[in-house]
C-alpha cells in the first residue's frame, strides 16, 4: 500500500474522532486538548497535501499559540467547571444534529457531482510548483501578487493587538454621585467632631 | 300693461330684499313700505284685468317671456309669465287680501322686535305666490310651489325661541316635502311624455309627444295622481294634512294669509289649471273628488271637538279646501274657484278677527276661557259674525252662493251618493263655525281680564274683509251657470255640464238655505243658550270628545307610524355603527395586537436559536445551488 | 499521491459539520469559539486539498491568510469573552439574552 494512502488512513479516523470528542467533552480544558489533536492530524494531511510549509505555521501558530490562548484564558476565567447537560432551548439538539446530517450527506453528493471519487492529483505537483521548495514557492507568490493583502493583514494583526489592550484592560468603575456625596462627607466629619 | 306684469311680483322681491338688509334701521315704515308694495301689485294687476278684458273673449291670453333660464342638452326652459283669466284671478286674490293683511300686520305686529322680518318674509311670501299663479309653465310653477313652502316655514316659526313654533314649521315643511316630491315625478313624467313643459303645450290643443301621438291614458293618471299629491299636501287634504292645525302656532296674520287664503288654495289652483290632464284620465278626477270629500267631513268633525279657537279655524280651512277639491273632481271648475275666491275673504276675516282677539286677551285662544267678549270687543263681534255667516252659507252672503252652487251641482249632475255627503258636509260647516262664534262672543264670560278692542289700523282692513265677504258671491257668482266668474274663466277652465237631474233648482235652494238656518239654531242652542251643558260633554262622553278633540287621531297614528320605523332604522345604523364600522376598526387594532403577540416568540434572545436559524437557511440555499447544478 | 482528493474533501465537510454542530449545541462560550475554530481548519484543509488538485498555489496562500486572520479573530474573540464574564461571572451563551423581545 502507498504511504500516503496509509498516512491518511490512519490520520483520517484520528482527526475525526477527536474532533467529535471535543463536541462531547463536558470539561472544556478536555476539549481544548482535543482540539489540539485535531489540529496535529490536520498538519499532517497539509504535509501529505504537498504545504509542507503549511505543516509547519500550523503546528506553530493554531496548536501553539492560539490553542494555548485558549486555554489560558479557560484557566484565566476558571471555567473548566463541567457543563450542565440539559439543554434550555426545546428542540435545539435534536434539530441541530439533523442539520449536521444534512449538511454533511449535502456535501457528499456535491463532491461527488463535482470531482467523483476517483480523480487523483497530478503526480508532479512538487516538480511544477513547488519549485526551489514550498517555503519559495509560497513567498515567491506571496509578495508578487498577494503583496497587497500581506500588507493589508498585517496592519489588521496591529490593530487586533491595540483592541486587545482596550478591551482587556480593567475599567474603572465610574463613581455615582451618591458615593461622591458620602466620601466627601465622611471626610469632612473627623474636624467638625469635637476631640 | 299686460306685457309689464313681471313688475307684479317684482315689487314685492324689492321689498323684502329692502327689508331683509335696511329693515332694522326703517321702524314702522319697513310695514309700510312691504303694504306699498302689494298694494301697488293690486293696482298694477287692475290695470292687467283691464287691458286683459279689452281684448275679445277666445285671446284673453298673454304670455311674457323674461329671460332664458335653463339651458342643459337638449332640456331648454325660458322665464316665462301668462296672463289670462285664470291666474289674473288669482293674482288679484292674492295682491288685494294680501294687502290688507299686510296692514292689519303693521299693527298686529307692532311690539315685535323682529318686525321688519317679518315683512320681508312676507313679501316674500307674494313674490313667490305670485310666481306660482303667473307661471307659464310647470317649473316656474315649482319654483314658486317650494318657495311659498319655505316661507310657510319661516313665518309658522317666525317665534323661533318657542318649541311648538319650531316644531310646527318642521312639520310643516316635511310633510308638505312629501307631496312636493311627488309633484315633482310627475313634472319629469310631463316632460317624458310631452318633452315640453310649458302650459301651452301641455295643455292646449296643439299637445303632443314628440311621436306626434297622444300619451295614454295611464301616464295621464299617473302625472294627474302625482301632481294630485303635491296638491293634497300643499292643501292640507287627507292625508296630508296633519301640518296645518300644528301650523296656527305662527302669528294670525300668517295664519290668514297662508294657510286660509292663499298657499293653501295653491293645490286647487294646480288642479284647475291642469285640468285637462285630468280629465284625460278619468279615474284621476274621481279620486280628487273622493279626497275632497272625505277631508270635508272629516275636518268638520274634527273642528267641533277643537277647544282651540284657531285650530277649530285650520280644520275649517281644510273643509271648505275639501269642497273646492270637490267640486274640481266633479269637473265644475269655475264652482271651485267661486269657492276659491270667496273663502279668501271670509277665512281671512275670520283669522284676523281672532288675531283681535288673541290681541286684546293676551294671546288667550282656549275657547273655554273666552266667552261674551261681545261687550267689551262690538267690532271685532262684528267681524266674526258676518265671517261665520258667509262660512255657514246664510244667503246673501258669499259663502251662501258657493257652496250651494257646488252642493246643487251634484245633484244636478246626477251624484245623488255626493249629493247627500256634501249636504252633510254644508250642514256640519255652519255647525262648526257658529260654535266659535258662539263660545267667543256669546254666552257666559270664562274669563276675569278686561279685554279691550282693536285699534283702528287693524279693525280698518277688516271692513274691506267683510265687504267682500258680503258681496264676492252675489257679485262673482249670482247664478251657478251663468255667473260673472264663470262667464271670465270659462275661456280657461271650460264650461261644466251641470246636467238635468234630481230636485229642481228651488228645491235645492230651500234645502241649502234650511240645512244652514238650521245648523247655526243647533250651535245657538247648545253653545250660546245656556241650556246645554256643553262643558260637561268632554266628562260624559270621554271617548267620542276625545276622538273629536284629537282629530280621530291621525296625527298619533303617523307619529306611530313614522316613529317605529325610524327609530328601528335608527337603532339599527347605530348597532351597524357600532358592532360593523366600530367592529371593523377596533377589530383591526385588536386583531394586529393579537398577531404581534407571536411575533416576540422568535426573539427569544439566545444566540444559539438564532445561529440554528441561520445555519437553516445555509442549509437551504446549498441544497438549492446543488439541485440547480 | 494516490489517495483521492475528494477523501480529503469528505474529511474536511465531516469536520466543518462537526464544528457546526458545535456552535449550535454546546452552551460554553469558549467551546462554541472553538468550534468555530474547528470550522475554519476544516476549510483550510479544503483549500490545500484544492491547491494540490489544481496545481496551483493560490489555494495554500488562502489558506495562509485565513490563519492569520483566525488568529487576530481569536485574540480580540477571547478578550470579549473575557469581558463579558468579568460582567456576568458566566461564559454561558444563554445567559446573554438581554436583547429578548
Amino acid at each position: 500500500m502507498p504511504l500516503d494512502n496509509v498516512v491518511f488512513w490512519v490520520f483520517a479516523p484520528i482527526s475525526v474522532g477527536s474532533a467529535l470528542a471535543m463536541l462531547f467533552q463536558r470539561n472544556a480544558v478536555h476539549a481544548a486538548l482535543f482540539l489540539i489533536i485535531n489540529f496535529f492530524t490536520i498538519a499532517v494531511f497539509f504535509l501529505v497535501l504537498g504545504a509542507p510549509f503549511l505543516f509547519a505555521v500550523q503546528i506553530i501558530v493554531y496548536a501553539g499559540a492560539i490553542m494555548v490562548l485558549f486555554l489560558f484564558v479557560i484557566m484565566l476565567l476558571g471555567v473548566d467547571g463541567n457543563e450542565s447537560l440539559i439543554d434550555r432551548l426545546n428542540g435545539q439538539r435534536p434539530v441541530a444534529i439533523v442539520l449536521g446530517t444534512g449538511l454533511v450527506l449535502e456535501l457528499f453528493f456535491a463532491i461527488r457531482a463535482g470531482i467523483g471519487f476517483s480523480a487523483k492529483a497530478p503526480a508532479d505537483f512538487d516538480a511544477a510548483v513547488n519549485k526551489g521548495g514550498n517555503a519559495a514557492a509560497l513567498s515567491r507568490v506571496l509578495f508578487r501578487q498577494y503583496f497587497f493583502p500581506f500588507e493589508a493583514t498585517s496592519v489588521l494583526l496591529i490593530v487586533a493587538a491595540i483592541a486587545v489592550m482596550v478591551l482587556a484592560s480593567r475599567q474603572r468603575r465610574a463613581i455615582t454621585r451618591a458615593e461622591q456625596a458620602a466620601e466627601e462627607r465622611s471626610a469632612r466629619t473627623p474636624r467638625t467632631e469635637p476631640a | 300693461m299686460l306685457r309689464l306684469i313681471w313688475l307684479v311680483p317684482a315689487l314685492p322681491l324689492a321689498g323684502a330684499a329692502v327689508n331683509v338688509f335696511f329693515g332694522h334701521r326703517l321702524g314702522r315704515f319697513a310695514g309700510w313700505l312691504a303694504s306699498a308694495t302689494v298694494a301697488a301689485g293690486y293696482v298694477l294687476a287692475v290695470i292687467a284685468l283691464g287691458d286683459l278684458l279689452s281684448l275679445p273673449d277666445h285671446e284673453r291670453l298673454h304670455v311674457t317671456r323674461l329671460f332664458h333660464w335653463i339651458g342643459a342638452g337638449r332640456f331648454s326652459l325660458d322665464a316665462t309669465l301668462r296672463v289670462d283669466p285664470l291666474s289674473i284671478t288669482m293674482v288679484l286674490v292674492v295682491t288685494g287680501v294680501g294687502a290688507l293683511i299686510h296692514i292689519y300686520s303693521i299693527g298686529y305686529m307692532e311690539h315685535d322686535p323682529r318686525f321688519a322680518r317679518f315683512f320681508a318674509y312676507l313679501n316674500l311670501f307674494v313674490f313667490f305666490m305670485l310666481m306660482l299663479v303667473l307661471a307659464d309653465n310647470y317649473l316656474l310653477l315649482y319654483l314658486g310651489w317650494e318657495g311659498v313652502g319655505l316661507c310657510s316655514y319661516l313665518l309658522i316659526g317666525f317665534w323661533h325661541d318657542r318649541p311648538a313654533a319650531a316644531n310646527a314649521a318642521k312639520k310643516a315643511f316635511i310633510t308638505t316635502r312629501i307631496g312636493d316630491a311627488a309633484m315633482l315625478l310627475g313634472i319629469v313624467l310631463i316632460w317624458v311624455n310631452f318633452h315640453t313643459l310649458e302650459f301651452g303645450n301641455v295643455l292646449g290643443p296643439t299637445r303632443s309627444s314628440g311621436t306626434g301621438a297622444l300619451p295614454s291614458t295611464g301616464a295621464y293618471t299617473a302625472i294627474s295622481l302625482l301632481l294630485l299629491a303635491g296638491a293634497v299636501g300643499k292643501s292640507a287634504q287627507l292625508p296630508l294634512h296633519v301640518w296645518l292645525p300644528d301650523a296656527m302656532e305662527g302669528p294670525s296674520p300668517v295664519s290668514a294669509l297662508i294657510h286660509a287664503a292663499t298657499m293653501v288654495t295653491a293645490g286647487v289652483y294646480l288642479i284647475v289649471r291642469s285640468h285637462v290632464l285630468f280629465e284625460m284620465s278619468g279615474t284621476a278626477l274621481t279620486v280628487v273628488m273622493v279626497i275632497g270629500l272625505a277631508s270635508a267631513i272629516y275636518a268638520a268633525l274634527a273642528s267641533i271637538g277643537q277647544f282651540d279657537l284657531k285650530r277649530a279655524l285650520a280644520y275649517s280651512t281644510m273643509s271648505q279646501i275639501g269642497f273646492m277639491f270637490f267640486a274640481a273632481g266633479m269637473g265644475f271648475y269655475t264652482g271651485a274657484m267661486l269657492l276659491l275666491v270667496c273663502h279668501a275673504f271670509y277665512k281671512a276675516l275670520l283669522f284676523l278677527t281672532s288675531g283681535n282677539v288673541m290681541h286684546g286677551l293676551d294671546g288667550e285662544t282656549d275657547m273655554r276661557k273666552l266667552g261674551g267678549l261681545r261687550a267689551e270687543m262690538p267690532v271685532s263681534a262684528m267681524w266674526f259674525a258676518i265671517g261665520a255667516l258667509a262660512l255657514a252659507g246664510i244667503p246673501p252672503l258669499a259663502g251662501f252662493f258657493a257652496k250651494d252652487h257646488i252642493v246643487s251641482f251634484a245633484a244636478t249632475s246626477g251624484r245623488s251618493a255626493a249629493w247627500v255627503i256634501a249636504s252633510i258636509g254644508a250642514f256640519l260647516s255652519a255647525l262648526y263655525i257658529a260654535r266659535p262664534l258662539f263660545l267667543t262672543f256669546f254666552g257666559d264670560r270664562r274669563n276675569q281680564e278686561h279685554a279691550h278692542e282693536a285699534p283702528r289700523l287693524m279693525n280698518a282692513p277688516l271692513a274691506l274683509l267683510a265687504l267682500g265677504a258680503v258681496t264676492a258671491g252675489l257679485v262673482l257668482g249670482f247664478t251657478a251657470e251663468r255667473g260673472v266668474l264663470d262667464r271670465f274663466l270659462a275661456p280657461v277652465l271650460g264650461v261644466a255640464d251641470h246636467g238635468t237631474h234630481g230636485p229642481s233648482e228651488i228645491v235645492l235652494l230651500a234645502i241649502s238655505v234650511g240645512l244652514a238656518v238650521a245648523a247655526v239654531a243647533v250651535a245657538w242652542w247648545i253653545w250660546a243658550s245656556r241650556r246645554v251643558d256643553w262643558q260637561a260633554f268632554p266628562e260624559r262622553q270621554p271617548e267620542l270628545a276625545g276622538w273629536l278633540a284629537n282629530a280621530f287621531y291621525i296625527n298619533s297614528l303617523y307619529a306611530w307610524l313614522v316613529q317605529v320605523p325610524g327609530k328601528g332604522f335608527g337603532r339599527l345604523l347605530a348597532t351597524f355603527d357600532e358592532r360593523a364600522v366600530d367592529g371593523a376598526v377596533n377589530g383591526t387594532g385588536a386583531e394586529v395586537r393579537q398577531a404581534s403577540r407571536f411575533a416576540p416568540l422568535i426573539q427569544s434572545g439566545f444566540v444559539r436559536s438564532y445561529a440554528l436559524a441561520f445555519l437553516l437557511g445555509v442549509a437551504a440555499l446549498l441544497l438549492f445551488l446543488g439541485l440547480r447544478f | 499521491m494516490r489517495t483521492p482528493i475528494a477523501y480529503f474533501l469528505i474529511v474536511s465537510a465531516m469536520l466543518f459539520s462537526i464544528g457546526t454542530v458545535g456552535v449550535l449545541v454546546r452552551k460554553n462560550a469558549l467551546i462554541i469559539f472553538m468550534s468555530v475554530e474547528l470550522q475554519l481548519n476544516a476549510v483550510n484543509l479544503a483549500l490545500v486539498a484544492f491547491s494540490r488538485m489544481h496545481d496551483s498555489l493560490n489555494g495554500q496562500v488562502l489558506a495562509f491568510f485565513s490563519m492569520v486572520v483566525a488568529a487576530a479573530e481569536v485574540v480580540v474573540g477571547l478578550a470579549i469573552i473575557v469581558n463579558v464574564f468579568r460582567r456576568r461571572q458566566s461564559t454561558s451563551v444563554d445567559d446573554a439574552a438581554v436583547l429578548r423581545g
